[in-house]
């Protein structure tokens, strides 16, 4: 397929582990898919392979009809040549370089007129304006990964590779990037691979998620999906979340939102006002669970539902409810033998409003 | 204080830096990034002038480049005269001795350049090349200014070698250290004396370079 990217391809380190890799990516248009898996699953590693800066032991990689890897043919790309934006985790500014010479570095090439259009355009793009005579080090984290991104852009690349974009950054300049950097990635149009360990971040960037963990991808689907319905145990173990699923906000009470979730109606505390799609993270131990009719109680989410399914674990048990959506709880085996609760249980779960994590989208 | 001696040897410090220049930076890359498992041999063989006595670099360099070498008969046969007792011989023999002074300074800067930025310029869809004299170089300045330096202190002080392949030739391949030792030799202290002081002033002033460098890039570098 020409308008797309695939790859398969295994990377063997000498008395080490294997690293195998296996996605495929529509090009052409603005996609991000997220690797995502714990630190040491072998996901910058793939990223390294990707751009070229490694070579995979065996497999193949192509590119909108290009072979950029191909372990039986010999052919290994250089990363020169295969016209990608590489976002390094701690940004690898040019130190002695400035903000422009930085941002212009790989179009020096291009004719002076049309490289000031150009940097004016990025500093524009990423808020740069202003900075472009200082030196990488007098520049905050976030501004220098505004650079580390204008820095990639402007050469406009086919593809970018993204190693944890933000985890050079501190809590509360994180929260706020996170949002510049997925509307800059769905507005530049451009495909992107990108690797994190912080599955908000893995939520927010997300078009498609592939979670990786002891070297392989152990599934890929909408983010949703993964972190609601991991497809086994160590899937699961490594998204750590339970209940994830998209809303849309429908009312607004001080800063509380109530979303509308598949036609069910839940409260969350939402004091930022920014958007109005989210998804909705509730972790198992948040949910209470009760048999019968509607009780009140201060919290604010009471779910009529079924239990669907019941897996033991240790001295707890995971129960999914369809609710309208199918959220998990976690309860303890006596609670589980106390309520009698098996496949078929009419239940009421109770989340409150707190307990609902919101992450735009 | 003999001038022509002094000249002589600022002529041939000067040239020999401007060759380790060169010559150095391709085998400090080398030396830097190679992943060949007999590298250390290589180290060791850029390192040798560092122990070796003069005289023995001097004995192999004078046979090597020597009327019946096959080296010494080539230049004979392209140039016309022989490569011993010449300038140009006493040029290569320092280049030689001195070549550690600017390799080992030049891999030790190169080896501090941090790879992320060279990958981030090959990324960017820099050459290789490209990416040495736009990222490397200018990253490793302090080093590569402090081996050139170095080189051609190295180069003004050398005895053993001169004496070995140059000979002792009045404005061809007397430098100053073989001149302090000729004024000795006649008892004529004072001259040597002179002459000894002005080798010590400007050893002096060249290791103030290198050492100010060391410490702060652009302590003695009037540029931003």
């Amino acid at each position: 397929m020409a308008d797309e990217m695939t790859a398969d391809f295994e990377k063997r380190y000498n008395g080490g582990p294997s690293i195998h890799g296996a996605f495929r990516l529509p090009v052409g248009k603005p996609h991000v898919l997220v690797l995502f898996g714990p630190s040491g699953s072998g996901k910058s590693t793939i990223l390294r392979c990707l751009a070229g800066l490694e070579q995979p032991s065996r497999g193949r990689i192509t590119f909108a009809g290009e072979t950029w890897f191909d372990a039986e043919a010999g052919v290994q790309t250089p990363p020169q040549a295969r016209a990608i934006g590489y976002l390094f985790q701690d940004y690898a500014l040019f130190p002695h370089l400035t903000i422009a010479g930085n941002i212009t570095y790989a179009i020096h090439d291009l004719d002076p007129k049309e490289r000031r259009a150009r940097l004016a355009e990025m500093l524009r793009l990423l808020q740069l304006e202003g900075l472009e005579d200082r030196r990488p080090a007098q520049l905050s984290g976030g501004q220098q990964q505004r650079v580390a991104l204008a820095r990639v852009l402007a050469r406009r690349p086919r593809l970018l590779l993204l190693d944890e974009p933000l985890s050079a950054l501190d809590a509360p300049t994180r929260e706020q990037v996170r949002g510049e950097l997925r509307g800059l990635l769905r507005g530049q149009g451009i495909p992107a691979v990108c690797v994190t360990h912080d599955w908000v971040e893995a939520l927010t960037l997300a078009d498609e998620v592939a979670v990786m963990g002891g070297g392989r991808v152990l599934q890929v689907g909408p983010p949703d999906e993964v972190f609601s319905r991991p497809a086994d145990a160590d899937v699961a173990a490594i998204v750590g979340v339970e209940t994830v699923v998209a809303g849309r906000v429908v009312e607004r009470m001080d800063d509380l939102a109530a979303l509308d979730v598949g036609g069910v109606r839940l409260w969350a505390v939402e004091p930022s006002r920014r958007g109005e799609d989210f998804y909705l993270c509730i972790r198992a131990e948040d949910v209470t669970l009760e048999i019968g009719t509607r009780p009140s109680s201060s919290a604010r989410n009471h779910l009529a539902g079924r239990v669907v399914e019941i897996r033991p674990a240790g001295a707890v048990s995971r129960l999914v409810v369809e609710c309208g959506f199918a959220l998990t709880a976690l309860v303890t085996r006596q609670a589980e033998r106390d309520l009698a609760l098996t496949p078929g249980t009419p239940v009421t779960a109770t989340v409150k409003a707190s307990a609902v994590h919101l992450i735009s989208r | 204080m003999n001038w022509t001696a002094i000249l002589l040897t600022l002529k041939l410090a000067a040239l020999t830096a401007a060759i380790l220049l060169v010559v150095g930076m391709p085998i400090a890359y080398w030396l830097t990034y190679s992943r060949w498992r007999w590298k250390f041999l290589a180290e060791s063989v850029v390192a040798l002038p560092l122990v070796l006595p003069p005289t023995v670099l001097g004995f192999y360099v004078l046979v090597a480049i020597g009327p019946k070498s096959p080296v010494g008969q080539w230049y004979q046969a392209v140039v016309g005269h022989p490569l011993v007792f010449t300038f140009e011989g006493l040029v290569l023999a320092s280049v030689l001795y001195s070549l550690p002074f600017a390799v080992q300074p030049f891999t030790a800067a190169f080896g501090a350049v941090d790879p992320k930025l060279v990958e981030a310029s090959w990324t960017l869809g820099i050459s290789r090349l490209a990416t040495f004299f736009r990222v490397t170089i200018p990253l490793s300045l302090a080093g590569v200014v402090t081996g050139v330096v170095l080189s051609f202190a190295h180069t003004m002080g050398e005895f053993g070698v001169v004496l070995m392949v140059g000979g002792n030739i009045e404005g061809v391949t007397r430098t100053v250290s073989i001149d302090i030792y000729d004024e000795v030799q006649a008892l004529n202290y004072a001259g040597a004396g002179q002459t000894a002081l002005f080798l010590l002033v400007v050893s002096f002033l060249i290791l103030s370079v290198v050492y100010a460098l060391n410490r702060n890039l652009w302590a003695v570098w009037p540029m931003k």
